[in-house]
This record gives C-alpha cells, sequence and structure tokens, in this order.
C-alpha cells in the first residue's frame, strides 16, 4: 500500500490546524473588549491533492461571525451616541473556552497519534538493529 | 524450495495491517472537527488476511499464475454505533484512541514475533 503521506504528515497537519484555530480563539478573547470586534472563525478543510483527499486537514479562509455586537451603556464613553450606548465586540467568552479546550483535547490526540506512529517505526528499525 | 516461512509471511502481513490501520486512525483524528467528514476503518485483520492473504493462490514459481502479495485493505466507513455531531462529522476521539490501541497492540505482537522466528532460525543455524 502506497501512500503519498505520511501517517506523522497526517497527525502533523491536524496539529497545525488545531495551533492555527487556537491562536484565533486567543485573537478573540484578547479582543472581547474591543468595541466593534467581530469574533473571528475558520473552518477545516480537507487537503486535496491530484483530486484525492490525502488525509490531511488544513484551516480554511478566516470567516467573522456576524452576530450583532453587544449594545453597552456607557455614557462617558468617546464612542457613546446619544441614547448613551456604544457597540462593543461580539466575543461571548464562554463560547471561546470551550472552542479552547475542544483544541487543545483534538490537538493532544493529534499529538498522541504522531508520537504512536514514530514509536512504530522506531520498533520496526529495532529489528535490523540485533 | 526454500520458501519463506508461512510464520513470516504472517507477521509482516499483520505489521503492514497495522500500519495501514493507523494511517487510517491518524487521518480520521486529524479530522476530527472537519465539517462532513466520515470516520473510515480497515476490516479485522483476521477477516481480511483469511480473504486475500491465506485463501489466495499458492505458487511455487515466479512465472505461475499468483494473487497480488500484499493487497490493499479495503477501506470501509466505519459502521455500527456512530454518534455524528451536528456539522456531519462521525469522529469520536475515544473510540479512535481505542483504535490506536489495538494498532499498536497488533505491530507490537507482529515485530515481537517476527524477531522471536528470526532468532528460532539462527539458533538453528548454530548462531545466536
Amino acid at each position: 500500500m502506497i501512500e503519498s503521506v505520511s501517517p506523522l504528515s497526517v497527525s502533523a497537519s491536524g496539529m497545525e490546524a488545531q495551533a492555527a484555530r487556537l491562536r484565533h480563539v486567543s485573537e478573540n478573547i484578547a479582543n472581547a473588549d474591543t468595541p466593534g470586534y467581530h469574533r473571528k472563525t475558520i473552518a477545516f478543510d480537507a487537503v486535496i491533492e491530484r483530486g484525492e483527499a490525502t488525509g490531511q486537514v488544513r484551516a480554511g479562509a478566516v470567516e467573522l461571525d456576524d452576530r450583532a455586537l453587544t449594545r453597552i451603556f456607557d455614557p462617558g464613553h468617546p464612542l457613546a451616541d446619544l441614547d448613551g450606548y456604544y457597540d462593543g465586540s461580539n466575543v461571548d467568552l464562554v463560547v471561546e473556552i470551550a472552542d479552547a479546550r475542544e483544541a487543545q483535547r483534538s490537538y493532544e490526540a493529534n499529538l498522541r497519534m504522531f508520537d504512536q506512529a514514530r514509536q512504530m517505526s522506531q520498533s520496526l528499525l529495532e529489528l535490523l538493529r540485533r | 524450495m526454500f520458501g519463506k516461512p508461512e510464520v513470516l509471511t504472517l507477521a509482516s502481513a499483520l505489521a503492514g495491517h497495522a500500519a495501514a490501520r493507523q494511517m487510517i486512525v491518524a487521518r480520521n483524528v486529524a479530522n476530527a472537527d472537519t465539517p462532513g467528514y466520515r470516520a473510515s476503518d480497515l476490516p479485522d485483520f483476521s477477516k481480511a488476511y483469511r480473504e486475500n492473504g491465506a485463501a489466495g493462490l499458492r505458487h511455487t514459481r515466479v512465472g505461475h499464475l499468483h494473487a497480488d502479495p500484499s493487497p490493499p485493505f479495503s477501506v470501509a466507513e466505519r459502521s455500527g454505533k456512530g454518534h455524528v455531531s451536528p456539522n456531519g462529522n462521525s469522529v469520536s476521539l475515544e473510540t479512535e484512541m481505542v483504535k490506536a490501541a489495538e494498532t499498536r497492540r497488533d505491530h507490537d505482537m507482529a515485530l515481537a514475533v517476527y524477531g522471536k522466528s528470526i532468532s528460532i532460525l539462527r539458533a538453528s543455524l548454530g548462531r545466536v
């Protein structure tokens, strides 16, 4: 069975995609209090090479969540309108933290698969070393 | 005249199966969050080997008709108790971890059997 990609690169692509997701989550959390900030989301795509899915995954394009921004009442804020409200961000910290935990869990699973593939090929090479 | 001992063929076929399965499991885990991805799996080794290994044509000369010595294992969508998430993804990381542990065990067993058979052969030749 000849594979164009190895299990190692498949697991590595998974880790890379999860890391990109985690980075966007941390950007969202950092900007939770930025007025007018829309949270960023990414979807994962399967990598297609020569018309065939290689099994690898990559983080797709960044999209902005178009949920309504929260209206915050603060008459003293420079951006406040006549009624004393201004547009905050639409980041929900609970959602971001849940997303971060899920990304971490998937990252660890990929890491474990990576390590297992490495150990399996290592033990195969041990056969030659006796 | 000097055929390859059956146990070596069996062990290397098991190792090959474990390697192919490792690839499938790695693919499932990498795509654990890809929308619309369906988990796939290989049939068990005993089933796959019975179907296209031991029951295949035997040959004693290179020129004879014979089956492909290393038939690719057929990948199928994982059936059974599958829970599909709202985005159409059917990978369960827990199931994949169990499969990974099984794969690891099969691979270790295959290599142990292979190594042991080789050392028995060497012992019979008077070498240690």
